[in-house]
């Protein structure tokens, strides 16, 4: 059963098909890779999903029920989260506010209950302190709680990225290159973090270009090329394909 | 004596528009030119509650911040759906239009010639009519103001303004209604504008349209602008240092032919070595880019 499906998605800018009848299935607990040369279509892709963009044609189906026309928040705020290649931390911001902004419906976000109740803010505050704080320590970065997020690491920043989409319940995690400008040893923690996650449940989709990467974490491959889903399948089946090692690999 | 509680009633009043501004600069990252707009209608409103349709003060301070707010959803509903830029043209076109208006209306604001003998503000028996009584009073005011706009601050909702200031797009993907946060923000900020004028009316008990120009909404913009922005002190040190600079000036003996223009460079001096050298202000927390 998918969780969230894309079908026969289609999107052209200036006449160029970036994603050509696009159809594919998200499933729960599950760890997709989407792959593919540069300009393929994979963060276009996750913009369509998040509603960034609007499709030209085709239907993007969360549990059943059609998104494409919401806007962006509203697409977030039903689960769907999203890691930017950019990373886009608050970077004024410290780690901790980072996470604290992301929770869903805190009371203190109405400016009047900011003025009046500032007692119910307070309590409020102190419990998502203490969840912010364990989501932190799940991404390993409970110590830096107080920096500005502008000085962590880039790695760092992903995995803040990260504990901020849980913060804001994201149900799928769509990841793009979460391992792309980061160390090594920061990757194995990103990984794990991910793996975790879909172990948890989550639908968790990383666009990556490291090929090591994909067959040691994804348990379903989507190879794109030209706005196309060229080849799908498990990773040593996609990464054996001919056709793939082609077009992407140059073998 | 009473010159030296003149001039902390003054920095009562604009310390109460600098907080409001801050909110927009400082805490929202928008820029707007239309803070004076809602210094005057909040004037305008609390004086013809007051002298036309007989209201008490009280009664008639929380109509003008209300009258301000509900003014603000004019031209924060289509302008902050635009693009940054496009939004600080709407705040200057509303600021224009704000002060045509009360120009020219003058069946009901007397335009040009202003509104004289406004009465101070009563309380039960207490009339607070000496420049020592109005200064307790203001500061009484500007100090409930500042406690507000901390926990406004130091809200999840102050706190979702910054995010927003930071990566619209990033607080989007959060599931954050940008336009609705940027919308209340500038209500919220248009509210606590109007309290400045229903101080400034009460205290000068004249007003007329030339104290709510395009150049005080600027005056206003640079006090933050100097002071700093993003948290509480820089537009109180902003406002504090601001008005008390042309008095400082008036120390100097300078003939009155040049004081005036000699102010005004001064200030446009200011702006651009602190825009150039200390980008978050004096004492601000949010830089300027």
């Amino acid at each position: 059963m998918n969780n969230l499906e894309l079908i026969d998605v289609s999107k052209s800018f200036d006449g160029l098909k970036a994603v050509d009848q696009v159809s594919i299935g998200l499933q729960k607990g599950k760890i997709t890779a989407l792959i593919g040369p540069n300009g393929a279509g994979k963060t276009t892709i996750f913009n369509l999903i998040s509603g960034f963009i609007k499709p030209d044609s085709g239907q993007i189906l969360y549990r059943g029920q059609n998104m494409v026309g919401l806007s962006p928040w509203e697409i977030a705020s039903l689960g769907i989260g999203r890691l930017f290649q950019d990373v886009r931390v608050f970077s004024r911001l410290t780690v901790l506010d980072n996470v604290l902004v992301a929770f869903k419906g805190q009371k203190g976000e109405k400016v009047m209950v900011a003025i009046l109740g500032r007692g119910k803010v307070l309590s409020e505050e102190a419990r998502n302190k203490e969840k912010a704080l364990e989501l932190l320590r799940f991404v390993g970065l409970a110590e830096k709680a107080s920096d500005l997020a502008e000085n962590l690491s880039y790695g760092q920043q992903k995995l803040l990225s990260i504990a901020r989409l849980l913060a804001a319940e994201a149900d799928v995690l769509l990841l793009d290159e979460p391992t792309a400008g980061v160390n090594p040893a920061m990757i194995g923690q990103i990984l794990k973090v991910a793996r975790t996650l879909a172990e948890q449940g989550k639908t968790v989709v990383i666009i990556e270009h490291n090929m090591n990467v994909v067959v040691e974490v994804a348990d379903w491959v989507y190879f794109m090329d030209d706005g196309q889903i060229v080849s799908f399948g498990l990773p040593k089946d996609v990464l054996g394909d001919p056709e793939v090692r082609r077009a992407y690999i140059g073998l | 004596m009473n010159y030296l509680f003149h001039l902390l009633v003054m920095i009562n009043i604009y310390a109460i528009l600098a907080l409001s501004l801050n909110l927009l600069v400082g805490y929202s990252g928008l820029m707007s030119m239309c803070q004076a707009s809602f210094y005057g209608l909040g004037a305008y409103i609390s004086t013809l509650l007051i002298m036309k349709a007989g209201f008490g003060f009280i009664p008639a301070f929380f109509l003008a911040i209300i009258g301000s707010v509900l003014l603000s959803y004019l031209i924060s509903f289509p302008s902050l759906r635009l693009r940054g830029d496009y939004f600080v043209l709407a705040t200057l076109g509303f600021q224009i239009i704000t002060f045509a208006i009360l120009y020219n209306w003058v069946g009901l604001t007397r335009g040009p010639y202003g509104i004289p003998g406004i009465p101070s503000p009563r309380f039960f028996t207490f009339s607070v009519d000496t420049v020592f009584s109005y200064f307790i009073f203001t500061l009484f005011i500007a100090a409930c103001c500042a406690l507000l706009f901390y926990w406004i601050g130091n809200s999840p909702f102050g706190r979702s303004l910054k995010a927003i200031r930071e990566d619209e797009i990033a607080a989007a993907a959060l599931g954050k209604n940008i336009v609705r946060f940027k919308i209340t923000a500038f209500a919220v900020s248009a509210g606590f504008a109007a309290i400045s004028g229903v101080l400034f009316a009460g205290y000068m008990r004249y007003i007329d349209p030339t104290s709510f120009t395009l150049n005080e909404s600027i005056f206003i913009l640079s006090i933050i602008i100097i002071g700093g922005t993003g948290n509480l002190s820089g537009p109180v040190v902003g406002t504090i240092l601001m008005i008390l600079l042309p008095e400082i000036l008036r120390f100097l003996k300078i003939p009155d032919s040049v004081a005036a223009n000699l102010r005004q460079i001064i200030y446009g001096l200011l702006i651009i070595i602190i825009m150039r050298y200390l980008p978050q202000g004096i004492s601000g927390e949010y830089k300027f880019e």
